[in-house]
């Protein structure tokens, strides 16, 4: 035992190991944090789809029935039988848990069980692969669109600094000097999923949604790239956890409150920051590929768009790949424009010096409900307004989306100027 | 970074971005032959990542390989070129092909070789041999957490602009762009844009007929 403990310190104490262990388990949180974030933004999605609509919505999976058919049909609250089977005492720790988790209701633990069947059925589907289709790059397509987003995320801080013994520790997968380039960069690149899932379907709709998606996903990351000019400018790096940092300190972009944000300069900043933030989340719904702006999927005119020739794990990996785009979109904006891991109001100073482990972990706690906000109001979008056309999209986007950006650089300019 | 790392990363990317090269020249359908050319440019920004041009790696991931090649991989795709038949050549393209790729191997091999440095520069391998013990748990990392490697190491001198303390490289370019060479870069937005508007000026021509 002492010689493991010893071996380690060894281990931890050399730097290089010490870098690469902490990254492994960074790296591990981030993965973790995106995948259950997918699953569970497919669940807000069908609550807030049907919330917004009137309806029950697609969440209604239940316990099967029949597995509790032994202790009497619903009426005689099986959930009843099944605790007195057990022995377990009706008004218990064990019994108030579980009707807190809801399963004496019809729709037990909030409809939570129907992403898990979701998982289930798209696995068990059967995989059809058309004769007509370019095989390897029909197989590649899904890759390239999951991929991408997973890979963008390593440069998003989910909580600040903490130091230990053997060094200090980022919490950010990589602290790169050019964090929101590396977004824009890596999940550019997917499309050349769509692209390709488009071509090699070897069919007319398919082909029509992929170069749609290209169109779309390329004009639009222009758009994206300079709407964020004006933040940098105010920043003055391109580090995104300096810039978390600057606005825990000084106040979010947004919510200039405390810190040096109460200045006259920060105030009349609101302006270009605020056309910014827009133009920002409208690009961030388009490059998710999402309702307003969902082209290439449209089924008024596409049948599925790119993915119709898909079945099965390869058609969910495609969905994956926008819900995980939509998390790292929506992370992207928190980080921007609502502070990222911040508290605000002075609390993360107050915490880190009380202590820094649990500072990082309200942080990182605060970052995730922000994510989970951001979350709903992408789905909030999706569920009130209607689709564009086609060319209502491609105007947006060159005729007023670029023009506005590039005004709204120099207003940021003008006032960083002549506003002290 | 650990130098024996930064080595092996080095040899790892070098590798792919030349296996994908020869990809675009021996792959018959044009879209194997652009996707190829998309894993090269990766490849290459990674060579950049773990040189310390983190900019430099990303412009090439944004502008390459972001947006050039999916419009590159858009044309091939629309105008759905067929696998590229083998070339029923006479000897003068054969001439012809074999004087250019030589004097462009000329070309490369001489700068390669008058780089500060080329003679008496250690090359990556020696550089991997020598730290590799530091990774070692027990080594606790004496070595490695001061030595770094210098520029010196690999090939020399470098050019003047050097980094100063906490200055990013995004920063340096930019520095360097607006201020050595603020004149080029306008003069090169000025035709960048004329190309923009002589475009937009055939396209609507066309339109109009």
């Amino acid at each position: 035992m002492e010689c493991f403990w010893t071996w380690c310190c060894d281990i931890l104490r050399n730097p290089t190991w010490f870098y690469l262990l902490t990254t492994v388990a960074k790296l591990a949180l981030t993965f973790a944090v995106i995948l259950a974030f997918v699953v569970l933004s497919v669940w807000i999605e069908r609550r807030v789809a049907g919330w917004i609509q009137d309806r029950p919505g697609p969440n209604r999976a239940g316990l099967p029935l029949f597995l509790l058919r032994p202790f009497g049909s619903k009426k005689a609250q099986p959930l009843a039988g099944l605790l007195h089977f057990f022995g377990c005492p009706p008004d218990g720790h064990i019994a108030r848990l579980c009707r807190w988790l809801r399963l004496d209701r019809e729709i037990p633990i909030f409809g939570l069980i129907q992403p898990c069947l979701d998982g289930a059925k798209l696995f068990l589907k059967q995989e059809i692969t058309p004769s007509y289709v370019r095989k390897f790059y029909f197989i590649l397509a899904p890759m390239l669109v999951l991929g991408p987003p997973l890979v963008a995320a390593a440069v998003i801080p989910f909580a600040s600094e903490v130091s230990t013994s053997f060094g200090d520790i980022s919490m950010c997968v990589a602290n790169l000097n050019i964090g929101p380039l590396w977004v824009f960069a890596v999940s550019g690149l997917s499309v050349y999923g769509l692209t390709l899932a488009g071509w090699s379907s070897n069919s007319k709709y398919p082909f029509l949604g992929g170069l749609r998606a290209t169109a779309q996903l390329i004009s639009y990351e222009v758009a994206m790239g300079l709407s964020v000019i004006p933040l940098l400018m105010m920043f003055g790096t391109l580090n995104l956890q300096e810039i978390v940092g600057a606005q825990a300190a000084d106040g979010w972009t947004l919510l200039p409150l405390w810190g040096n944000g109460l200045a006259v300069q920060r105030w009349a900043l609101l302006i270009p920051m605020g056309i910014s933030f827009l133009m920002f989340a409208t690009c961030i719904f388009a490059e998710a590929n999402r309702t307003p702006f969902d082209m290439a999927e449209c089924e008024t005119d596409l049948v599925g768009g790119y993915h119709t020739e898909y079945s099965s794990m390869k058609f969910a990996s495609f969905f994956m790949g926008e819900y995980a785009a939509m998390v790292i979109g929506s992370a992207m904006v928190v980080t921007l424009f609502l502070g990222g891991w911040s508290i605000g109001f002075g609390a993360d100073a107050a915490l880190a010096s009380c202590s820094e482990w649990l500072a990082v972990a309200c942080q990182f706690a605060v970052f995730l409900l922000k994510l989970l906000a951001f979350i709903f109001f992408f789905v909030w979008v999706r569920w009130t307004l209607p689709r564009f056309r086609w060319d209502q999209v491609m105007k947006l986007c060159w005729l007023v989306f670029i023009e506005l950006a590039v005004a709204n650089i120099i207003l940021t300019a003008v006032i960083l100027y002549f506003v002290k | 970074m650990n130098p024996a790392i930064q080595a092996i990363l080095f040899y790892v990317f070098a590798l792919g971005a030349l296996l994908s090269a020869l990809g675009v020249v021996i792959l018959r359908n044009p879209v194997s032959c652009a996707l190829s050319l998309a894993a090269c440019l990766a490849f290459t920004a990674a060579v950049f990542f773990g040189a310390g041009a983190t900019f430099l790696g990303i412009a090439q991931l944004i502008i390459y390989a972001g947006a050039i090649l999916v419009l590159i991989l858009f044309i091939v795709m629309m105008l759905n070129v067929k696998d590229e038949q083998p070339a029923a050549g006479s000897w003068l393209y054969c001439v012809l092909g074999v004087v250019i790729a030589g004097v462009l191997a000329g070309t490369l091999s001489s700068a390669a070789l008058r780089l500060p440095g080329a003679t008496g520069g250690r090359c990556p391998l020696h550089v991997l041999a020598e730290h590799a013990d530091e990774l070692c748990p027990a080594s606790n990392g004496a070595a490695a957490g001061q030595a770094q490697t210098t520029p010196a190491e690999y090939g020399g001198a470098l050019p003047p602009i050097s980094m100063r303390e906490g200055e990013s490289d995004v920063s340096l370019l930019g520095k360097t762009l607006f201020t050595h060479y603020n004149l080029s870069i306008v003069i090169l937005s000025f035709a960048l844009l004329a190309g923009a508007v002589g475009a937009v000026s055939i396209g609507r021509s066309l339109r109009r007929d």
